[in-house]
């Protein structure tokens, strides 16, 4: 009885988090099917690689102790970050769609990216000067990058007072003139860099999975984790913002907490994600684009849709550039960007209304 | 009970828009608003559902004032239609009126918004586009969807909210002389049942014939108020509208050409 009761409970929970009354049973059978395409690509992205690991052996475990290694210590936790960044790319690009009501808005709108590739930059270039031996490492370089994502944050709380200023428009330009100044101490670092520098620099920007490990992974997974499901509920009031954001207020909605929630979600799951894993174009702006061809535009759909989309996309995405040119490693960044710009263009050509 | 509107003044840039308007909206009644183009009637509109803020006086809706009641309880309270707004993504007919329910109170109410999606389409002919894309439609079909939209905001089952108001700025703008009328008499039905109705127009005729009280805003202060038979005189609109202006004292028919 009382199991039942809590069981009750944390359904009605799952369903206002998801907002699920307003999916339509069609979009389930997309969701469902996504969800199924997100388990192919990660037993795909765990089994290939520079030594194939077949499943059947994983699952019988007769496995070779050095196969395993590869698994758990190498393979697995670079899918789960690509499958994580992936999703937060994906939803941050459709959130941040729905509060601006822009469909080429995209997660490096509010410049949080570009915050936390400027602490990356600086890492680069200028530890070997400045950070003695004994501080470096590998979590240096995320740490650095996250603390640029944070400070671009504080940076947009301050100047739009705590987002009680009218107008996302407004938000809009500060990002556009945040990422502009990033973009001048970027250039200004990479100016000054050594030929190996620029080079680490140059990788950096094209976004890579390799070398993560479980230690680093792990508070990141919770951190975004606990801001997707952040984003979640505001599936319903963004769907209302389409109106206008004078009519949403009419019917009810407070403006100023629906930007704090979007925002900053979307600056903690693309601060992290750009910091573990670099620059990596057009999941963000192509996936909900996607998302909304396949099934419809309400947010109550959108926002997981988009979510797990660009999670297996992205693991796709590395899986190809870990295989493409073996030994060597692409860049995901090329890979994405090389889907995602034609895409784009497609896009830009097909859109109704400007 | 009653949206009172007291002694507002709305100053933007030195610029009197609004000048020391005192009205009442009382529920059961349908009041209409009149005066030429610019002369502040949606100032006043916006003024009442909370937009703005008037420079002077306040509004007051069933004795609260408005700045103390929460966006929330506002729009459980009173429902507003403005001049028409582009939608970027392509929504639903459905999903476009579904945005008007608000009321999160209920739990098991699924099948009773359903139905209540329903009866506002019927109310206003839009129940065969439906399942149309939002996008697609003309003009006027695209007004009656938001109007039935701004019913459902209010045909809630939250008792305690009491009574109820419907503001429309210029609904009948785009429809055809068939639906201006269907619009204006549904909403003459709705006052009977108890809502407070305030309403752009600009048709005199139709204000005439269905308005409880009449309003007429000119250069935006308040040049004449109270019932048709009282506002309705041809000196009085030839004066405001410019141009000369016949009122039949039996019918209140106007004719202006």
């Amino acid at each position: 009885m009382y199991l039942k009761y809590s069981l009750n409970n944390k359904l009605r929970f799952l369903k206002k988090i998801f907002q699920t009354r307003y999916i339509k049973p069609k979009q389930t059978l997309i969701i469902l099917g996504l969800l199924s395409l997100l388990v192919i690509s990660f037993v795909l992205g765990i089994t290939f690689g520079s030594y194939n690991i077949p499943l059947s052996n994983i699952l019988k475990s007769t496995i070779e102790p050095i196969h395993k290694t590869v698994l758990i210590q190498i393979r697995a936790p670079r899918v789960v970050l690509a499958g994580f960044v992936g999703a937060s790319l994906a939803l941050s690009g459709a959130s941040l769609q729905g509060l601006f009501r822009n469909p080429l808005a995209d997660p490096g709108l509010i410049g949080v990216s570009a915050g936390a590739a400027l602490g990356a930059t600086s890492i680069i270039v200028l530890s070997n000067h400045f950070v003695p031996e004994t501080l470096s490492g590998p979590f240096l370089l995320p740490l650095a990058a996250i603390g640029g994502a944070s400070g671009v944050i504080i940076l947009l709380f301050l100047l739009t007072k705590g987002f009680k200023t009218r107008g996302t428009t407004y938000m809009l330009l500060i990002g556009i003139a945040i990422n502009s100044l990033a973009g001048v101490c970027i250039g200004i670092l990479t100016y000054i860099s050594s030929d190996a520098e620029l080079r680490s620099l140059t990788f950096w920007t094209m976004g890579s999975f390799g070398g993560v490990t479980w230690p680093l992974l792990l508070p990141a997974i919770i951190i975004i984790s606990f801001f997707l499901f952040w984003a979640m509920p505001s599936s319903r009031n963004l769907d209302l913002l389409q109106l206008g954001e004078i009519e949403a207020q009419r019917l009810g909605i407070n403006l100023k907490k629906l930007r704090f929630n979007i925002v900053i979600s979307s600056a903690a799951i693309v601060g992290i994600s750009v910091s573990l894993s670099g620059m990596i174009g057009f999941i963000g702006l192509v996936v909900p684009h996607l998302a909304r061809l396949l099934g419809g535009v309400n947010h109550s759909y959108l926002l997981i849709s988009s979510a797990i989309a660009g999670s297996s996309l992205m693991i796709i995405a590395d899986l190809f550039a870990r295989v493409l040119v073996q030994p060597a490693e692409l860049p995901v960044g090329l890979i994405t960007s090389a889907i995602g710009a034609p895409f784009f263009l497609y896009l830009i050509i097909n859109t109704k209304k400007a | 009970m009653s949206i009172e509107i007291n002694s507002v003044s709305l100053r933007i840039n030195d610029m009197d828009i609004l000048k020391d308007i005192s009205l009442k909206v009382k529920p059961g009644e349908l009041m209409a608003v009149l005066g030429p183009n610019g002369s502040g009637k949606s100032s006043l509109i916006r003024i009442i559902s909370g937009d703005i803020l008037p420079t002077k006086g306040d509004v007051v809706i069933d004795d609260k004032p408005l700045v103390e009641i929460d966006v929330q309880e506002q729009a459980l309270k009173r429902s507003v239609m403005s001049q028409s707004q582009q939608i970027l993504y392509d929504y639903t007919v459905r999903e476009i009126i579904e945005m008007g329910w608000i009321y999160e109170g209920m739990r098991e109410s699924e099948i009773n918004v359903k139905n209540k999606i329903s009866e506002v389409a019927e109310e206003c002919y839009v129940t065969h586009l439906l399942d149309r894309s939002f996008n697609t439609l003309s003009g006027g079909e695209q007004r009656r969807v938001h109007f039935a939209r701004t019913l459902l905001q209010i045909n809630h089952d939250y008792e305690k909210v009491g009574h109820r108001y419907i503001l429309l700025d210029e609904p009948t703008a785009n429809l055809d002389l068939s639906f201006e009328l269907k619009l204006v008499k549904l909403l003459k039905n709705k006052a009977k049942q108890g809502f407070g109705i305030l309403l752009i127009i600009h048709d005199l005729n139709l204000a005439s014939k269905f308005s409880d009280k009449i309003a007429i805003l000119y250069n935006g202060a308040l040049s004449s108020y109270g019932i048709p038979k009282d506002v309705f005189k041809s000196k009085l609109l030839s004066n405001i509208f410019g141009i000369p202006m016949d009122v039949n004292p039996e019918t209140l028919r106007v004719s202006y050409y």
